[in-house]
């Protein structure tokens, strides 16, 4: 307990003597995590958009002249059975020129009511995980299989490009995330390794008194988990109170769960440490 | 234990890469109890002994040991449990610039785990003994050089270190400092404490159950 207490001194020493130092060290961390932090808002926000549009993508399946209308529920069963495939309507030829004559304002067919050259089709719906380009595909291919089948339609290069988007966003985030690291153990290392230069003589004589390596890195150790944590949670409160500021009407910005921010926080502590570690390791080899 | 010599310094060799050699078959055996005063020239190795003692140096050949423990490179929990036993005043022992006279004083009872009050009460014993109730709260650097041996000494015996490594202890004092320096050592090997005692002259009187060496050309005579 003496010890712990003596390592909790330490570190409020260390803060009270060098404040400017550990300020400015709070403050490069908190604008590197704010930039973070952003991204992951961004992100996030992109992602449920996308989710949203993608949601509404639907196939449109041709059904064969030679198909007899009494055939048409036997091919429905078989529609409907493939995996994937969570909603099915059925457009007959009468309702698809109703459809026409809602989109376009006028009936084209108007006193050739034997000839209407409209195809009954299937429109499909799907459940979240086949819709993807590489699921849309399959159940494409096995809808192009059956024989009852004359064509079909969806939005495939639409939904290859949001896929594309989606894959840049994630791979700009990681290199993001890898060069906001990489900074914040520089920024924390140089932090520490400076303090521990200016201490110097002092840690060399209570290294003679008997003091570990451990005992004396453990308060630089402390102030580099508190000022990593610290600097986080100071990013995520300004982005929160951020939000309560503004009115969104389009698009609502996507937050992360609270207890993915803890997690976040507590990661930048970590950082913090390790940043702690890599800035003392000279000293405690 | 009490026939057990608390420092053994066995054949010790020590060479400096720049100097060239330092110590050949230097030997050393110190009771408990009992005070060692080695006194030598400038760069005889006088400081080097204390560094061999606190494990700051390693003998090239040779053993230095300590409290039992043998001082060998590699054994962090060895030295540090050998330091904690031991005061050093002097020389490579100085004060933590950053700490006023009081934490200087009481940080060897940090390390050995003593609660708050019992430091207290232990600190103000050694500040009205070393005369230091004035400055406890000043920092190393408004301290004068007497002022600075006298928060070492207070260090040295807070935690009633068994061990007294004490460099020129009276280099750089008025006479009268030097004086109650010595008495200071006196009481202290009175009271039991084993003694090694670094100085370039012989001390101004006798130090009871002491024994004097001389080092010169990297033996003890």
């Amino acid at each position: 307990m003496t010890r712990t207490a003596h390592i909790a001194g330490e570190f409020a020493r260390s803060l009270g003597r060098h404040p400017f130092t550990a300020l400015g060290s709070l403050l490069s961390l908190t604008l590197l995590y704010l930039l973070f932090d952003l991204y992951w808002i961004g992100a996030a926000t992109v992602e449920q958009v996308f989710a949203r549009a993608v949601a509404e993508v639907q196939m449109e399946v041709f059904v064969r002249e030679e198909v007899a209308e009494g055939e048409v529920a036997g091919v429905q069963a078989e529609v409907a059975a493939i995996p994937g495939v969570t909603g099915l309507q059925y457009i007959s030829k009468e309702a698809a020129r109703e459809i026409m004559q809602a989109s376009l304002g006028m009936d084209l067919l108007a006193g050739y009511d034997t000839l209407n050259p409209l195809p009954r089709s299937f429109v499909l719906t799907f459940a979240p995980a086949a819709l993807t380009s590489d699921g849309l595909a399959a159940i494409a291919g096995e809808l192009r299989r059956m024989p009852a089948v004359a064509d079909l339609y969806y939005n495939a290069e639409w939904l290859r490009k949001t896929e594309g988007t989606q894959a840049v966003i994630l791979r700009v985030g990681l290199a993001l995330g890898i060069l906001i690291l990489v900074t914040a153990v520089i920024s924390s290392l140089n932090n520490l390794r400076l303090m521990i230069r200016t201490r110097a003589e002092g840690l060399a004589q209570m290294r003679l008194l008997g003091a570990s390596r451990l005992f004396l890195v453990a308060p630089m150790l402390l102030e580099g988990a508190v000022l990593g944590g610290a600097a986080a949670a100071i990013g995520w409160a300004a982005l929160w109170y951020a939000r309560g500021q503004v009115s969104f009407t389009h698009v609502a910005p996507v937050f992360p769960p609270l207890a993915e921010i803890a997690g976040f926080c507590l990661g930048a502590a970590l950082l913090g440490v390790v940043s702690g570690y890599l800035g003392v390791r000279r000293m405690l080899a | 234990m009490p026939d057990t010599a608390i420092v053994e310094l066995s054949n010790v060799d020590l060479a400096y890469p720049r100097s060239g050699e330092l110590f050949r078959n230097l030997s050393l055996s110190v009771r408990p109890g009992e005070t060692a005063v080695i006194t030598g020239g400038p760069g005889s190795g006088k400081t080097t002994i204390a560094e061999l003692l606190v494990g700051r140096k390693f003998a090239d050949a040779g053993s230095v040991e300590v409290f039992g423990e043998n001082l060998r490179r590699g054994r962090g929990r060895a030295l540090n449990r050998v330091r904690r036993r031991l005061g050093g005043v002097g020389g490579i022992f100085g004060l933590v610039p950053t700490y006023t006279a009081a934490d200087n004083i009481t940080y060897p009872l940090v390390l050995a785990g003593v609660r708050k009050r019992a430091r207290k009460e232990r600190l103000l014993r050694m500040l009205t003994e070393f005369s230091l109730l004035t400055r406890a709260q000043d920092y190393p650097a408004t301290l004068t050089r007497v002022e600075q041996t006298l928060v070492q000494l207070a260090r040295a015996s807070i935690a009633d270190q068994p061990l007294l490594v004490i460099d020129e202890p009276m280099a750089g004092l008025d006479t009268a400092t030097a004086r109650r320096v010595f008495e200071y050592l006196v009481k202290a090997s009175l009271s039991g404490r084993t003694m090694v005692l670094l100085m370039s002259d012989h001390p101004p009187g006798t130090l009871p159950n002491s024994t004097s060496y001389v080092i010169r050309e990297g033996r003890l005579t």
